[in-house]
């Protein structure tokens, strides 16, 4: 439990909005340690989610460094980064971003077509199977409920087996009741050694973490 | 699932929109394979006709614009004439095998024009070993009698024996054979000896042109020369006649290629909308797909797939509605250029299919690019941040 996975060391994120620049994110120190299930919260506009988005590799910080299994991600071209992504990194969204016209099972097969490898004998009914999805294989995303979207979009971030899963705000459209499985369901990954980092809004969900880090205008004000 | 299956998914989802860019690909395709098709069609065709002619150049009367002259072979009748002293002058030149006289005249009947050859049938037959006849050839100097091409029978239901008045004077003419069908401008043409012709319409010791086969093809040149000298003689040559008529109907052609281009650019500024479009609409798509491990490469490569997709069927499409369509593209396009040698005039080559094939591939390729790579570059949060433009 001791070792880091993944760390910032002074991350900031700058944007240009017009004539304005807006730092979304200010000198962030962070990092996570293997089996960790880390909740990221604080209001609308601190930074949460742009933190997430840099660990995840999804843009670059303004300055900073990231290092994931202790290398550094800094510099790293295209190439690195996306297989960096593909072995290490599972996405979970808000939106779920289902693709409309693939089935359950081949929106959970998405990021295999991508890595451009069979996933091992028995892992899609595996993660099928854990998320409560194996009676709704060949079912379209209209035809799912919200936590079931939801669960197939964490499905699809499972698929890879990365070592850690990133979600934002991933009840941010679910009822109350859904959220709290969809937060059990993450305990239940965290509980199989998976790391986890959610950015949430809901700060008694966030409670059910291993630890909680508030962000405040761009900085890390707890955790 | 594959990167196929994906893209076709991916179309299946706006059936309208990949349906009207489908459309748009195939009228430019099947416009375009048309076209060529006619293009390549015409000039073998006219080609074939000149050569079924089997002489190598007309002699005909000097100040007759080369247009009218090359129009002769297909029954064009000019007012000027040579006279039997031409004739004579010419048959002297060495190395001319065949001078054969003509007298071409052209008279209506019900609204319809119809041409009479007034020919020497024993030079016409060693000029044309081809022609094969039912019933037989009229003598020389037989009066009274003629022979007709096998479309013009067809049309008038006409047969070997029936009668015939003829002429102003309505003078009975005999059809005693019907010539077998050769593909070429003579199915369509009245033949009758020459002193016939020109008694029937006063035109008594005058000939149109005069048709000379070269002994060897090597001379032409030189005996084109030597004909020039005759006082009254013009040539047109067989390489001539065509490029005459190339002439002739390259500003129709002109016009139709411009239709073309233009056809084809609408095309293409559609689809690079269309795909534009429907690349703005799946942006944040792709930037799920990157964030779940897409590299720039896999997205393009979709979206070119895709539109590869659509440019390929609507090839298919365009080359089936071509094929169907031929013969309709070929009444048009005979109602609208000058000049149309008798025959099939689409040819439909497997070569122009691979032309057209390769134009669609470029087309997709042209107008996926810009998508394609404005996308691949994109980080993975730009992509779901922000529209492409």
């Amino acid at each position: 439990m001791n070792n880091v996975i993944m760390s910032a060391k002074g991350i900031s994120k700058s944007y240009q909005r017009g004539s304005e620049q807006v730092h979304a994110l200010r000198e962030v120190d962070f990092s996570i340690k293997a089996g960790e299930f880390v909740s990221i919260v604080g209001p609308s506009g601190s930074g949460k989610s742009t933190l997430l988005h840099l660990l995840g590799l999804l843009e670059t910080p303004s300055s900073g460094k990231i290092q994931i299994d202790g290398r550094e991600m800094r510099g790293l071209k295209e190439p690195d980064l996306v297989k960096t992504r593909r072995g290490s990194i599972g996405f979970v969204f808000q939106q779920f971003l289902l693709l409309p016209t693939l089935t359950v099972r081949e929106n959970i097969e998405l990021p295999l077509l991508f890595s451009k490898r069979t996933a091992r004998p028995g892992r899609i009914a595996e993660v099928m199977d854990l998320l409560g999805l194996s009676a709704r294989s060949n079912h379209l995303p209209h035809q799912l409920s919200g936590g079931e979207m939801q669960r197939v979009s964490i499905g699809r971030s499972l698929i890879n087996e990365p070592r850690i899963i990133m979600a934002d705000e991933p009840t941010g459209n679910l009822d109350s009741a859904t959220s709290e499985k969809i937060f059990t369901l993450f305990k239940k990954l965290n509980a199989g050694g998976l790391s986890l980092i959610i950015v949430t809004h809901n700060t008694e969900l966030a409670g059910m973490a291993t630890r909680v880090v508030k962000l405040r205008d761009g900085g890390i004000v707890a955790g | 699932m594959n990167i196929f299956s994906l893209a076709t998914k991916n179309l299946l989802r706006r059936r309208v929109r990949t349906g009207l860019t489908v459309a748009g690909v195939a009228i430019a395709i099947a416009v375009l394979f048309s076209l060529l098709s006619f293009n390549a069609g015409y000039e073998r065709q006219l080609s074939g006709e000149l050569g079924s002619l089997g002489i190598h150049m007309l002699a005909v009367p000097k100040g007759c614009p080369y247009e009218a002259a090359s129009l002769i072979i297909h029954g064009g009748v000019i007012p000027k004439y040579l006279s039997y002293s031409d004739l004579e002058q010419v048959a002297k030149i060495d190395g001319i095998e065949i001078a054969s006289p003509m007298l071409l005249h052209q008279f209506f009947k019900d609204d319809k024009p119809h041409i009479v050859y007034g020919i020497n049938i024993e030079e016409q037959k060693e000029l044309k070993p081809w022609w094969k006849i039912e019933g037989r050839y009229f003598n020389e100097d037989e009066p009274g009698v003629m022979i007709v091409g096998r479309g013009l029978a067809e049309k008038e239901n006409l047969k070997v024996g029936q009668v015939l008045e003829f002429g102003p004077d309505e003078v009975p003419t005999t059809i005693v054979g019907i010539l077998e069908r050769t593909g070429n401008q003579d199915d369509e043409f009245h033949f009758l000896p020459l002193a016939a012709t020109q008694r029937i319409f006063g035109k008594e010791g005058q000939l149109t042109t005069v048709a000379i086969k070269a002994r060897d093809v090597s001379r032409i040149a030189e005996i084109a020369k030597k004909l020039e000298e005759i006082a009254d003689i013009q040539v047109v040559t067989m390489t001539q006649v065509m490029g005459t008529i190339m002439n002739l109907v390259g500003s129709a052609q002109a016009l139709l290629f411009s239709v073309i281009i233009i056809a084809l650019f609408i095309s293409a500024v559609g689809i690079m909308n269309t795909l534009i479009m429907s690349v703005n609409e799946r942006t944040r798509e792709f930037g799920m797909m990157k964030a779940v491990g897409a590299s720039g490469g896999d997205v393009s490569r979709l979206i070119i797939i895709e539109t590869l997709i659509i440019t390929l069927i609507g090839c298919g499409v365009g080359l089936i509605v071509a094929l169907l369509g031929s013969k309709l593209v070929e009444s048009f396009v005979r109602g609208v250029i000058p000049y149309s040698p008798t025959g099939e005039l689409i040819s439909i080559d497997p070569s122009l299919v691979f032309i057209c094939i390769g134009f669609a591939l470029a087309i997709g390729l042209l107008c996926s690019i810009y998508p394609a790579v404005k996308c691949a570059r994109l980080t993975p949060m730009e992509a779901m941040r922000s529209d492409l433009e």
